[in-house]
């Protein structure tokens, strides 16, 4: 079984629950997670299929009784897979419940002016008699059938008015789940549900696409990237860099500088990337030791290592002891050859650190011709930047930019842009790392000025 | 060549470069020793750009006058390919084909299928972040153009060399479906297991033709079984959307949505900080002046009279009026002044380009999942 393809024991899932909100799981082997009103499931019930499956909760009559004993205790019922589709070119008896198939019976109403709202009195159905149903664990959608026979007005509405009904019961009563795999934008989507858009300085999905393509980020690069959000940019560019595969071959790695005395990707601890794949694909330093890092003699003065035959004399305590510091010594020379010897292939930053003292320092260790990328909430910290880099011939061409997906109502016939939409998405400026030309000679030095205005401004043809 | 697969330190003959002379001029050059890349500002020689480190800057003395002119040399990447073509061809752009990718999660297990493949620019960036790409073109010139192109781009191929990726083939694929079988006109190689037709398995279909709903229900013979495969319909009309939507649900595609997107771009700028207090002290100035002037108007008048009465007190040369000029012009008003001039004091601001795209194309997107059995 693929982990990228199907739900495997011990991996990290995201639900998508009847609500439409999203919940990250862990799936322990034999162990049960509940879903709160939605009810409870057993992991080993669900594994195996596809990620991107479908499950609905019921309960039998025996299992809820052996359940019965701890009350607190979500009981745990069974699983069963949802066909979402309406495949009419498949013959296989499927158990599509679309909307349009449960309406298809009702009488609905052309107009609503036969409908007067005397509130929750036209349910003829008490609280007492659905809780009772809940528990009887009736599927959602008997339920739903049950409220809409025993609804007095059901037929006097229109058959939009319907719908949304049927929806709004379904997201109450349905049991269902989606089991998704933790993909970057599932993750951010989720942190933006749950209300921490501060921490994710309020990105968006679109954002980091092209983030993401402007930075021109690829299996096989090296990166120098700044994240303020706590993992989620760097989750970005592992899942474009290597899709989740801890079995990469590529070599692919990211180097994260952190103004903090320890780095702080913590976000990466929902993902399915292990510690020694994230050892290997991401070195962090501290701003400290990336703008002063120690010179290879001081590392060296703190530290000799020692001769094979030497270690192999020492005793077990006094060898471990020594193989971990070798461990961070050449720790630290990987570190400072990060911090001055590699030409990096982008640069990609999320930080609220004042960026015009930041980038151009940065960017010291760019390769010529490579993107430098900045994410920002706010478009004027990209402006200031802009006119820095602008004044600076290492910098070619600064771009702020700005992308907006605006979803739809996706219904046939009913199509309009949604009412509300989540704003922000914040900005993105990029542009390419360039080398200057040698200064020309000193009496050519004012004439160089204006030929690069000229041919900024003009087309040549 | 792996100019787009790999990252290159040095420019070296026969690389394939993108020089760039402004925003929206960029040219795809070949380096090759001796020759010339011209301007209207003059020639720069392939020699002074080879040997150099990406990203260079190369200056030469202008024809006629005693000026400099730059041009720089960069590595082409996919997004910079797309603004290095001819703007008249239609060209998915950066902010669509980018969030294309990101929402498909379009990575190196992403098995892609691109119909058609038009000018070839999204395919570049398909080929940069996917496993495997197949791509679709029916119209014959088109194919043969972009062939050749995949070919000089060193991206054509099985995928057993990073980055040579692409399969390009020639059909329509509206009437003939997706399968790739021998004797096709394509660029896929039949190999040893793949010797009748080539295993496609994608999961990933972006499909940018006239009418996507015709070609939808031949998805079915080339998508993954056993996983989720994604779906994403590029259509410019809401009328395509229509049909599309009502082809997905028939063909057993869920998750439907349809998004546009807008992508704008923004000139950085300085507008000049004009007080209150400025422009009343400049009035009061002026007025001042004036003043001044109708004094010595006065003054002037009544030395004449004063003159032609006889009367000469030899001061006339000192009272001879200079034009009073106004000091204080804190806004340089009546020069030319530069945005920026330090002698001002100016406000930095964005303004959006004067002309955006304010419409591409509607995104419809889908997953399918064809097995829903479990693995044991």
């Amino acid at each position: 079984m693929d982990p990228l393809k199907h739900i495997v024991a011990g991996q990290h899932v995201i639900l998508k629950l009847p609500s439409n909100n999203s919940k990250i799981v862990e799936l322990k082997p034999d162990g049960s997670i509940s879903l709160g009103k939605f009810g409870s499931f057993n992991v080993n019930d669900i594994l195996g299929y596809a990620l991107g499956t479908t499950f609905e909760i019921y309960y039998n009559e025996e299992n809820q009784e052996t359940n019965q004993t701890n009350k607190n205790k979500n009981p745990v019922g069974q699983v069963r897979v949802i066909d979402n589709s309406k495949d009419t070119s498949a013959n296989e008896e499927s158990r599509a419940t679309s909307e349009e198939n449960d309406l298809n019976s009702m009488d609905s109403s052309l107009s609503n002016k036969n409908l007067i709202n005397v509130g929750n009195e036209i349910q003829k159905m008490t609280m007492d008699e659905i809780e009772q149903l809940k528990k009887q664990s009736v599927s959602g959608n008997e339920i739903i059938a049950k409220m809409i026979e025993s609804h007095g007005s059901f037929h006097q509405k229109t058959s939009h008015s319907q719908e949304k009904y049927l929806k709004r019961k379904k997201q109450k009563f349905s049991k269902r789940f989606t089991v998704n795999y933790l993909s970057s934008s599932a993750l951010l989507s989720f942190l933006l549900e749950k209300g921490d858009i501060q921490r994710v300085m309020d990105m968006s999905e679109e954002s980091m696409g092209m983030l993401l393509n402007l930075a021109n980020i690829r299996s096989n690069g090296t990166y120098l990237c700044m994240d303020g959000t706590g993992g989620l940019l760097v989750y970005f560019l592992l899942e474009r860099m290597f899709g989740g595969d801890i079995k990469t071959k590529f070599t692919g790695k990211i180097v994260v500088i952190h103004e903090n005395e320890h780095p702080n990707l913590d976000l990466l601890k929902f993902s399915n990337y292990p510690e020694e794949f994230i050892r290997d694909h991401v070195k962090t330093i501290s701003i400290l030791d990336y703008f002063e890092p120690p010179t290879v003699e001081e590392i060296q003065q703190g530290f000799t290592p020692l001769s094979k035959e030497e270690v192999h004399e020492m005793k077990g305590n006094r060898r471990n002891a020594y193989f971990r510091r070798l461990k961070l010594y050449k720790g630290q020379l990987e570190m400072v050859d990060y911090a001055t010897k590699v030409q990096y292939d982008g640069l990609v930053v999320a930080t609220t650190l004042s960026l015009p003292s930041l980038i151009p320092r940065l960017s010291e260790h760019v390769h010529g011709s490579r993107p430098i990328v900045c994410y920002s909430q706010f478009k004027e910290t990209l402006l200031e930047l802009s006119h820095t880099l602008y004044d600076d011939l290492r910098f070619l061409a600064p771009s702020i930019v700005e992308t907006r997906c605006r979803p739809y109502q996706t219904i046939r016939g009913k199509l309009h842009p949604l009412m509300t939409m989540r704003g922000g998405g914040g900005y993105l400026l990029s542009c390419n790392r360039v080398i200057p030309a040698p200064e020309p000679e000193p009496v050519q030095a004012k004439g160089s000025e204006e030929p690069i205005e000229t041919l900024k401004k003009q087309k040549t043809e | 060549m792996t100019c787009f697969t790999e990252y290159k330190d040095l420019i070296q003959e026969g690389d394939l470069t993108l020089i760039w002379i402004s925003r929206n001029n960029i040219r795809a050059v070949v380096m090759k020793a001796g020759e010339n890349f011209n301007t209207r500002y003059g020639s720069f020689p392939h020699n002074d750009m080879i040997g150099k480190p990406y990203g260079s800057q190369i200056a030469i003395r202008t024809k006629g006058s005693n000026k400099f002119a730059f041009i720089h040399v960069l590595q082409p990447t996919p997004e910079l390919w797309t603004l290095s073509l001819p703007h008249r061809t239609q060209i998915v752009y950066t902010p669509d084909s980018s969030y294309i990718i990101e929402r498909m999660n379009c990575g190196p297990n992403a098995r892609v299928i691109e119909a058609g493949t038009g000018s070839g620019s999204f395919s570049h960036a398909f080929a940069r972040s996917a496993q495997k790409l197949f791509t679709y073109e029916f119209h014959q010139v088109r194919y043969e153009q972009a062939l050749e192109e995949f070919k000089d781009h060193g991206i054509l191929g099985d995928a057993s060399k990073y980055g040579e990726n692409v399969t390009i083939t020639h059909r329509d694929v509206c009437e003939n479906g997706f399968r790739i079988k021998q004797n096709d006109t394509t660029s896929f190689e039949f190999g040893e297991d793949e010797e009748i037709e080539a295993k496609i398995n994608a999961n990933v279909i972006f499909l940018d033709l006239p009418a996507p709903w015709d070609a939808i229900p031949n998805l079915n013979d080339v998508i993954a079984s056993d996983e989720k495969v994604g779906l994403c319909c590029f259509s410019p009309c809401i009328e395509q959307v229509d049909k599309t939507l009502e082809a997905l649900e028939k063909y057993g595609w869920t998750d439907v949505e349809m998004v546009e997107v807008q992508g704008k771009q923004y000139e950085s700028r300085r507008q000049m900080v004009r007080t209150l207090d400025d422009a009343l002290n400049r009035l009061k100035d002026i007025k001042s002046h004036k003043l001044e002037g109708v004094e010595r108007r006065k003054r002037l008048l009544n030395e004449t009279i004063n003159e032609s009465c006889g009367i000469d007190d030899g001061s006339v040369d000192d009272k001879r009026p200079s034009t009073g000029k106004t000091k204080f012009n804190p806004f340089g008003k009546g020069f030319r002044v530069k945005e920026g001039d330090k002698e001002f004091k100016w406000k930095d601001v964005t303004k959006v380009e004067s002309e955006i795209k304010s419409h591409t194309s509607y995104l419809t997107f889908a997953s399918k999942i064809v097995k829903k059995d479990r693995l044991a």
